[in-house]
């Protein structure tokens, strides 16, 4: 987690998620769009790979870049997941205290001596 | 569970069997709250009243009640905490609708007054919020956390 904070949290690493959002581009293409140094772009992309933002594939010599699908998720989809994951729990915990109240009840009718099934309860 | 968007909300459905009063509870009870969001709650149920909930110990939801209708309706602001935050606390507004359906509840959860994409990205948070999404997904991978993972909820992993 600190790894992607930290990956992210420099400007130009953003640009170069950005620039391969859509499409694979290879070492050179993405240095192309800098105007910094070859081995600092080439420290950047490490960095990005071992965040998991970033995927790597060779050919030959040559390196191609595509960053990862799940560095890419919107605001909506991150919210959509969260509380639908949130809702299922919420579905399991509610059910489980609407059977604790469900035998509560039954116990508080039964020692009241009326309600269903309430005269196997008491003498 | 279904699930739709729309350009600024996000909405999720689904079908719980307890009743509408139960369900309640859980968006106002700390406790209870806990067993399905976060590790600590503070919540203070009544319009105005502040509702904070730590996610994982690292994020941390905050906002306030704007409406209590029990056991149908309520209304809360909602964001989360921390300087890089898309969505800051109390920006953005969610809507819990619960209604009887049999011996159960249907529950409609809507999201809305998000930050557009757009605006999002031209403020250059459109990458910060991931670490966000990054944290939080790890937590609801994380079975420790939260004690409701499987459908018995007891007795797991120890």
């Amino acid at each position: 987690m600190d790894r992607v904070a930290r990956a992210i949290a420099e400007p130009r690493r953003r640009e170069i998620l950005a620039l391969v959002r859509d499409s694979e581009l290879s070492a050179g293409d993405i240095a192309a769009g800098f105007d910094i140094s070859r081995p600092a772009i080439s420290q950047h992309l490490a960095v990005l790979r071992e965040a998991g933002l970033l995927s790597e594939r060779r050919e030959g010599t040559r390196r191609y870049y595509r960053a990862e699908p799940q560095a890419l998720g919107g605001l909506r989809d991150f919210l959509n997941e969260f509380w639908t994951d949130r809702l299922e729990r919420l579905k399991l915990a509610a059910e489980l205290e609407q059977q604790r109240r469900n035998k509560r009840g039954k116990h508080r009718d039964s020692n009241r001596g009326r309600g269903g099934g309430s005269d196997r309860g008491k003498p | 569970m279904a699930s739709t968007e729309t350009a600024t909300a996000v909405e999720v459905e689904v079908r719980i069997g307890a009743n509408p009063e139960t369900v309640f509870d859980f968006f106002t009870d700390p406790d209870k709250m806990i067993q399905w969001m976060g590790r600590a709650a503070e919540l203070d149920p009544r319009p105005g009243g502040v509702l904070r909930c730590d996610i994982n110990g690292r994020n941390v939801a905050s906002g306030e009640y704007v409406e209590l209708d029990p056991p149908r309706r309520l209304v809360f602001t909602w964001g989360w905490e921390g300087e890089d935050s898309v969505t800051k606390p109390g920006s953005s507004k969610v809507e819990v609708l619960l209604a009887p359906d049999g011996d159960g509840t249907h529950l409609r959860l809507i999201h809305r007054d998000l930050p557009s994409a757009e605006s999002a990205e031209r403020h250059g948070h459109g990458w910060r919020h991931y670490t966000e999404r990054l944290s939080l997904a790890a937590t609801g991978a994380d079975p420790g956390a939260d004690p409701w993972t499987s459908p018995d909820g007891a007795g797991d992993k120890s």
